[in-house]
């Protein structure tokens, strides 16, 4: 069913920076890696590790040092509209009522009216947001305006959907309906296929929640690439299952919040 | 979900309509001026300080032909007249001022190289007192319009060219990498991002330059002018006639406090989808 050209292939990926004081940084360290079509994939790790420089050149809005990212069967040079990117700041449109926001990429590529004012309605009653259509972003909370962002990505049919810890400003409550909305979407698929989702977050359960594969990432090395086999969706309940539960303890010991002789004292 | 029941605010726009509709304590305010211009009017003799009504009666008999005034040879005999002079060269210059300020902002915000060359020139040009140019003008022009429009001119570039550089400045580089991702080509980025994000801090620029520009202009006249309402003040002055000078100084008052209001209104309505109230949690 996948198709191996569909695939994001990231061989020997690097990524240098030079800071002010003229030393070099290697916020990448020559990262190999295959992301399958239709997976739901979380990048995890401390803050500083790597994973949302990845995000930035697997977007096309940063150049690798060395290596080669290819997407589709395609080498990434630059942004485009296969590779949907939602981020952590809010980046919807201030000047564009939410309506003509979820139409923006749509419009940019000459859809034309009818179509893409039917399918940006369709996201945003997916999304639950049909009754601010034609409200200003200014009038919206933090979290809807993730809703708007989420559904402007959905209708604008990228293959590839990056999410940059897209949900961290957000309250415990928003952040699981939004987990909801998004699994939903995800799930639905478009055409009976689903879209690959890359989803940067430094939040260990929201990755038990919803990634299919969890890759953990520290000092801009790939340390672990775990499998999450638990059938989705899954809600904050599930978090107590034994599976999730290694995962879990696993990760932690990556994050350097477990010791392992810390764990359990007195032995 | 709990979204339906969440109200949509809208504390910007009735924050504006507020400060558009008169207030009645700023009413008290004028009032109570008026009524200390009158008393302080009836203790001092009338060419010192001339009673309030009497300035309202002057500036009315004399909006449309003022016979007075046209024994000091000056071609537009009337308030309506020199007004009009006045507000011809104000708009001139800001209309010639913002066709360069505007792009040169814009462009030098991102061009580091332009920016190195001129905003030395501009910087040193905003901290020279602009009026000071005034006697050059006058001896490079002479008194015709040209030298008060290239004066206020001069002013609205240095507030305008500010203005628009740090609006493009300003823009969060969030909305050109969203655009991008959502595939924008640069002339659409240029056409739905730029260009609307920096409209209202290129606009309220503008208005500052407005504001400044009435009295530059007005006191340019004073200095060398044939026409315009400094020209009238500046004769007036020579008759020591007190009265005619506040009328004509009500005049240019009544006329940059309506186009203020104006540009204020013109600017709420184009910027009506800026948060002008923080922006609340989730």
């Amino acid at each position: 069913m996948a198709n191996a050209v569909q695939d994001i292939q990231i061989r020997h990926l690097s990524r240098r920076f030079t800071r002010a004081d003229g030393q070099t940084v290697t916020a990448l360290d020559d990262l190999s890696v295959t992301i399958k079509a239709g997976e739901f994939v979380c990048l995890v790790g401390p803050s500083g590790c790597g994973k949302t420089t990845l995000l930035q050149m697997l977007a096309g809005l940063l150049r690798q040092s060395s290596g080669e990212i290819e997407a589709q069967g395609k080498p990434v040079l630059r942004p485009g509209p296969e590779r949907g990117v939602v981020f952590q700041k809010d980046s919807v449109f201030p000047w564009m009522r939410v309506i003509d926001n979820v139409e923006y990429g749509l419009k940019c590529r000459g859809v034309s009216k009818g179509e893409r004012r039917e399918r940006a309605l369709h996201y945003l009653e997916r999304v639950g947001l049909m009754q601010v259509a034609q409200a200003w972003p200014k009038e919206l909370s933090g979290g809807m305006l993730k809703r708007v962002a989420i559904a402007t990505v959905f209708a604008n049919g990228a293959e590839i959907l990056m999410l940059d810890e897209p949900f961290g400003a957000l309250d415990y409550v928003t952040r699981h309906q939004l987990h909801d909305v998004l699994l939903d979407l995800w799930l639905d698929g478009e055409g009976g296929r689903r879209r690959t989702v890359i989803f940067v977050t430094h939040d260990v359960d929201e990755a038990l929640i919803l990634a299919d594969r969890i890759l953990v990432f520290h000092s801009g090395r790939m340390v672990e690439d775990l499998a999450v086999t638990l059938p989705k969706p899954r809600s904050a309940d599930d978090l107590v299952l034994p599976e999730l539960v290694n995962h879990r303890h696993r990760l932690l010991q990556h994050m350097g919040l477990i010791r392992p002789a810390a764990a359990k004292p007195g032995q | 979900m709990s979204l339906t029941t969440m109200p949509v605010r809208d504390g910007g726009a009735r924050r504006v309509t507020r400060a558009l509709r008169f207030d009645p304590m700023a009413w008290l305010g004028i009032l109570l001026l008026l009524l200390v211009w009158e008393l302080a009017a009836c203790l001092l003799p009338p060419a010192i300080l001339p009673a309030p009504l009497g300035v309202v009666r002057r500036l009315c008999s004399e909006f449309l032909s003022a016979p007075d005034l046209s024994y000091f040879g000056l071609a537009n005999a009337s308030l309506l007249g020199s007004m009009t002079y006045t507000a011809e060269n104000v708009l001139l210059a800001m209309i010639v001022g913002a066709a360069f300020a505007i792009p040169l902002g814009l462009v030098t915000a991102r061009q580091e190289l332009i920016r190195a060359v001129i905003d030395p020139v501009m910087m040193t040009v905003g901290t020279v007192p602009i009026l000071i140019l005034a006697p050059f003008l006058l001896i490079w022009f002479g008194v015709g319009r040209a030298s008060a429009v290239l004066l206020v001119t001069f002013y609205v570039i240095v507030v305008v060219y500010v203005a628009a550089q740090r609006a493009a400045e300003n823009i969060a580089p969030v909305f050109e990498d969203y655009a991008a991702t959502l595939g924008a080509s640069p002339r659409a980025v240029l056409r739905d991002i730029l260009i609307p994000a920096t409209i209202p801090e290129i606009l309220g620029g503008l208005r500052i330059a407005l504001a400044g520009a009435w009295g530059l202009e007005a006191v340019s006249e004073l200095l060398g002018a044939q026409q315009g309402i400094g020209k009238i003040i500046e004769v007036l002055a020579g008759a020591t006639d007190a009265q005619g000078i506040m009328a004509a100084l009500l005049l240019l008052g009544l006329v940059a406090t309506v186009c203020d209001g104006c540009a204020a209104w013109a600017i709420h309505r184009l910027t009506r989808w800026k948060s002008s109230t923080p922006v609340a949690g989730a």
